[in-house]
């Protein structure tokens, strides 16, 4: 009888086990038949009217009820909580090509970068960047650098003068056209060795596409006893492959400038046409005959050592001087074409970069 | 500057084996640029040498002005053109666009490809082309309906050279005119060799690079003329006219020049004018060496060189008037003004077709006069470019010596009159010594003396070389560009050239420190830009009305005596009105806006010193809501970032530009860290602005030097603290730092104050507010107990209640 009882329970239990259908039901379910007040319980409660022989027997089905229902229970809840977990993964499925929420974030000055990279290119090779007066006397960004009184450069129409008097010694008040004023000063400091790299602001009565009456410049200067084109060449050299890529060659070739003898025009290979001037049967847009101007060079004049009292003849020192504009937008892919966008401060542009 | 120079005619003067691309390769690296190749007579592919063989009258009666002109055009059959030309004959040569040529119609628009056309009924199997349909009207000019007729053209080209060229109807034109084989360089020369801006020059230089044989033999003035009169001459600034050579031709006849020359001309892109003007081009083309050629006739009485009088004008040859003064110089008859020296000659005395004598004028002129000159009369001249840049008084002599020369050649006549040769002082030609030790030291590749001594020679200058030391003396062409014997070395250098030079890079170490504001403004830039802040660059110059506008006084700023234009005049002394302005300009671009800076101000100066260039950081942000806030935690961040522990802020309610309730200062002592605050209402009037806007100016350059980078460790607390959150009822007058100072002083064992919200309003009487902090209370030794902790409360609350009149609330 009570066996007959028990398989039925068994059976009743182990169809309401597989009806369940969430976890919180197979748990009351649990409870409810294999608790202390479950119907198993229950169920052997009757044990007491068996007789002794069969009371074993039947203790031992009900404990084999009791491990098959615990066993059931357990694959049910696994089988349920996967079930639920998929569930809510279906819930949670969200469309992924929806933005993220961008982290605050601000933009750095396409001249802070451009300034940054220089100064770090020439960090690595041991050249500090300083920075020098940008109102600055006459002395230092013309007397001193070898220019006669009546160079073109000294002219009003080329050069800001300030409202200022003159100074006994150094004469006018400026706007330094070049970073090569600071060298002047750099040289006349005398703390030699020198290998700096002077980066400031400058300025020339220009404005166009290409020019703005506000710009920077930087004027690499190392002064040592028996400096060489050679070592000017591989100073060049190693900035451009840093700056521009590995792959791009650097050449000189003879220019004039009042501070250096010789004067070279450096130039890098075009990296739009790989150098040869072509391509394919076209000529290339970008370049010059597979080279672009990148600024000038040279080894500092005699005069120029002189006016810093420096001697000539133990020192020699290795110079250029670079538009940080005109060098930045020579990179790839910036395709920038007018300057003047650089300092109108449009939010549009700002947030490029 | 630039020069087109034709390959062909160089190697008149150096005997060239290379490739223009060659050339070009290789010159560049140790001379002048040679920046493009242009080939020649690309324009005239299609179009043919015809010869007209009969001409008839078109079919049709009612059809005037077009005849039917049967042409060889080289092939059996010959080709029926209709033609409107007025001056058609039969045996003419004439240029025939063939179909696919392309040609500019009736001289105009674009050019377009010929296609095979039946014109009023007739098939036309080409056309007979006038000078401008095919871009030669400059060297062959000509009136409407004129067609291009090359007779003289073919006369020329067939008696001339070596060989007689047989020249038959069919060729291309390109090549009878001799344009095919042509490229055209342009070439960039720098300011220091105008001697390089000549054929003759470039040819030296291509001679000496290129080891090949130069070609050109100096001209030397003839003695016969010297029993003819004087010319009467008088220069009366000699300064600035250091040598003036002029002499007459009578007799001459002015026509049009020889396609040789002409095509020379077009080549460097001169405009053929007649012989007379033409030979002075040519010499100033292949010498570089301008020269003036006066109509004789037209001058009376004696030829000056002299000042303008104020009042004189002159008629220049580009048709414009110029109004003189004295600080021009002129060359003058009696009658006035002839020329302006060393720019341009005058109408009035210009050789034309009737002229039958001429007087040219070889003269040096200062250069810095002349650029003056041509800056104050905004007149720029082929002549006035080469004269800026400081021409040998030696140069005179052979311009003179081979204008006269082509002129005989092509112009006839002879000569009239002496040399008249005003020259200041006898030429003195420089010396300079060079070691071979000085040139291998400075360049880096070991240079012998004999191989110096032998490029210097090919240069032009006479060498004599003794041991490692070579003396050159200057050749009169370079002697204005070679001033020491540093200049030699260049020379040197160049000719074997730099591509030959193996860079060596020099390892080193830093020879100087980084300086603290460059430090302090990268990483402040990092920062700020870090947490959402845009950086602008604006101009250091100002204009006086945005200085105005924002209530600045600019008589007191540093201002540019030649400014470009008012927008860039005065020395900003802050950052704040470029700031507004760059915000005012986006305000409809973006509604919320975070903008910084930093850059120099300019502080003024007294005598004899520069003004002081500090460095200053100000960001600015515009946004409806929040504003002053925002403004204070980006001051707040960034002060703390260069380690200012210390700060004592202080409201500044009296300056113009901030707004007087929500304006503070940051204080570490005496030291002003930071000025913050809202812009004041009447500013956001004036810049018509959309929302408000506060601002952080931090005056970075006086901070630098006390700045920290490296902030010092303070202990993590060991044992848990104690949190009470607390409110204080308060005067309305009353501060949160004051409160935060009475609560840090009372109280030792409060670790962290920090105030969360101010609440007034509801449950708070009108005159008061509720202040509301998290207090921490925490020792290092042990777990605070809660009895401690509320004794501490009760502490603060009485002290404050004392001080302030505080009330507390749980």
């Amino acid at each position: 009888m009570l066996t007959d009882e028990l398989q039925t329970l068994a059976r009743r239990a182990e169809d309401a086990i597989q009806n369940t259908k969430s976890v919180k039901e197979l748990d009351d379910l649990s409870i409810e038949l294999l608790g202390r007040k479950g119907a198993l319980t229950t169920a052997l409660r009757g044990l007491a009217s068996v007789s002794a022989e069969e009371r074993p027997k039947i203790g031992a089905l009900a404990n084999e009820i009791k491990q098959k229902l615990e066993t059931r229970i357990a694959v049910q809840r696994s089988q349920l909580a996967e079930l639920g977990m998929a569930e809510r993964l279906q819930q949670e499925r969200e469309d992924v090509t929806e933005p993220g929420t961008l982290p605050v974030h601000g933009h750095l000055h396409l001249m802070t970068q451009a300034m940054n990279e220089i100064t770090d290119i020439f960090a690595r090779a041991g050249f500090t960047r300083m920075r020098f007066p940008e109102v600055e006397w006459d002395w230092y960004a013309f007397e001193a650098l070898n220019m006669p009184k009546d160079h073109p450069a000294r002219d009003d129409w080329e050069t800001f003068f300030m409202e200022a008097p003159e100074h006994e010694q150094s004469g006018k008040m400026i706007l330094t056209p070049h970073t090569t004023s600071g060298t002047a000063r750099l040289l006349e400091a005398q703390e030699l060795p020198i290998r700096v790299i002077n980066i400031a602001k400058t300025y020339r009565r220009q404005i166009d596409m290409t020019h703005t009456p506000m710009f920077h410049q930087f004027d690499g200067v190392y002064v040592d006893r028996g400096v060489t084109v050679a070592n000017l060449l591989g100073i060049l050299d190693y900035f451009v492959k840093e700056f521009f890529g590995h792959d791009r060659k650097t050449r000189i070739r003879p220019y004039h400038f009042r501070f250096t003898e010789p004067s070279f025009e450096v130039d890098i290979s075009c990296g739009v046409c790989a150098g040869t001037g072509f391509i394919g049967k076209d000529k290339c847009r970008t370049c010059k005959r597979g080279w672009l101007e990148l600024g000038g060079a040279g080894m500092v004049h005699p005069n120029v050592l002189k006016a810093a009292k420096l001697d000539p003849k133990v020192y020699s020192a290795a110079l250029f001087g670079f538009g940080v504009e005109r060098t930045y937008m020579m990179k790839e892919g910036l395709t920038l074409g007018d300057i003047r966008l650089l300092y109108k401060n449009d939010v549009r542009f700002l947030e490029q970069f | 500057m630039n020069i087109l120079i034709s390959y062909e005619w160089l190697k008149d003067y150096v005997d060239l084996k290379e490739s223009p691309e060659q050339f070009a390769a290789r010159v560049s690296v140790s001379s002048v640029g040679v920046e493009k190749l242009y080939p020649q007579g690309e324009d005239l592919r299609g179009i043919v040498l015809g010869q007209i063989k009969t001409i008839d009258a078109h079919p049709d009666p009612k059809v005037t002005g077009l005849r039917i002109v049967s042409v060889d055009v080289g092939h059996k059959k010959h080709a029926a053109i209709v033609c409107g030309g007025s001056n058609l004959f039969v045996d003419s040569f004439v240029a025939v666009a063939v179909p696919g040529a392309r040609v500019r119609w009736h001289g105009e628009g674009e050019l377009v490809e010929l296609q095979p056309t039946v014109i009023r009924g007739v098939q036309s199997d080409g056309m007979i082309c006038a000078a401008n349909e095919i871009g030669l009207f400059d060297a062959f000019p000509h009136a409407e309906k004129e067609i291009l007729v090359l007779d003289d053209v073919i006369a020329e080209i067939s008696n001339t050279g070596k060989k007689k060229r047989v020249i038959k109807p069919g060729l291309p034109l390109a090549d009878v005119l001799g344009l095919s084989q042509d490229i055209v360089m342009d070439i960039e020369v720098t300011t220091n060799r105008p001697d390089a801006f000549s054929l003759v020059g470039l040819a030296r230089e291509a001679a000496t690079i290129l080891q090949r044989p130069f070609l050109w033999k100096d001209r030397v003035l003839s003695d016969a003329a010297q029993t003819l009169p004087a010319l009467s001459v008088s220069v009366k600034e000699k300064k600035i006219c250091p040598r003036a050579m002029f002499i007459r031709v009578d007799g001459v006849k002015v026509g049009h020049s020889p396609w040789w020359l002409k095509r020379r001309l077009l080549s460097a892109g001169q405009r053929p004018i007649n012989n007379l003007v033409d030979i002075t081009n040519y010499v100033m083309l292949e010498l570089g060496r301008p020269m003036h050629v006066f109509d004789a006739d037209k001058l009376q009485g004696e030829l000056t060189v002299r000042r303008a009088k104020d009042g004189e004008s002159l008629e220049a040859l580009d048709g414009k008037t110029y109004q003189l003064s004295d600080k021009h110089i002129v060359v003058a008859d009696e009658n006035g003004p002839q020329s302006i020296a060393g720019i341009m000659g005058g109408e009035h005395s210009a050789v034309t077709r009737d002229t039958t004598s001429v007087i040219f004028e070889c003269a040096t002129w200062d250069p810095v006069v002349i650029r003056r000159m041509s800056h104050d009369l905004n007149l720029t001249s082929d002549a006035q470019r080469l004269f800026e840049k400081g021409l040998s008084t030696e140069s005179c002599p052979q311009g003179l010596a081979r204008s006269i020369e082509l002129c005989l050649q092509l112009a006839g006549g002879e000569v009239a009159s002496r040399v008249t040769d005003e020259c200041v002082e006898p030429y003195v030609a420089k010396k300079y010594t060079l070691s071979s030790d000085e040139a291998s030291m400075l360049i880096g590749i070991p240079f012998k003396a004999r191989d110096m001594a032998k490029t210097l020679t090919r240069l032009g200058f006479e060498v004599t070389a003794e041991g490692h030391t070579v003396q050159a003396t200057v050749p009169w062409w370079r002697d204005h560009d070679i001033e020491s014997g540093r200049d030699l070395v260049e020379e040197v250098a160049r000719v074997y050239g730099y591509t030959n030079i193996k860079p060596q890079f020099p390892a080193g170490l830093a020879t100087h420190a980084l300086a603290a504001d460059l430090r302090w403004e990268r990483r402040l830039r990092d920062v700020v830009s870090g947490v959402g802040w845009t950086e602008t660059y604006t101009y250091s110059f100002v204009p006086r009305s945005l200085f105005e506008l924002s209530g600045f006084d600019p008589s007191r700023m540093l201002r540019v005596r030649n400014p470009l234009t008012a927008d860039f005049e005065f020395m900003r002394t802050s950052l704040i009105p470029s700031l507004l302005q760059v915000v005012a300009d986006n305000q409809e671009r973006k509604p919320i806006l975070h903008l910084f800076e930093i850059a120099h101000v300019y502080f003024g100066h007294a005598a004899n010193e520069l003004p002081t260039e500090q460095s200053q950081l100000t960001a600015m942000v515009m946004n409806p809501q929040n504003v002053w806030r925002e403004a204070k935690g980006l001051a707040e961040r960034v002060l703390s970032e260069m380690g200012f522990m210390k700060i004592e802020w202080k409201r500044l309610e009296t300056d113009r530009l901030w707004h007087p309730g929500r304006c503070v200062q940051a204080f570490c002592g005496e030291k002003l860290l930071a000025t913050v605050g809202e812009l004041h209402p009447r500013l956001i009037e004036s810049f018509k602005l959309n929302a408000p806007v506060a601002m952080v100016d931090i005056p970075l350059g006086t901070l630098v030097s006390s700045a920290r980078a490296t902030k010092p460790y303070r202990p993590i607390a060991a044992f848990p603290s104690v949190k009470r959150d607390v409110a204080f009822v308060i005067s309305q007058e009353r501060t949160v730092q004051e409160i935060v100072q009475v609560i840090r002083a009372t109280s030792k064992l409060a670790s962290q104050v920090e105030w969360f919200d101010t609440y007034r309003g509801e449950g708070v009487p009108a005159d008061k507010k509720s202040l509301a902090f998290h207090l921490d209370f925490s020792t290092n030794d042990r777990t605070l107990e809660a009895q401690e902790v509320d004794a501490e409360m009760k502490k603060i609350e009485e002290a404050l209640n004392t001080i302030f009149q505080a009330e507390m609330r749980v």
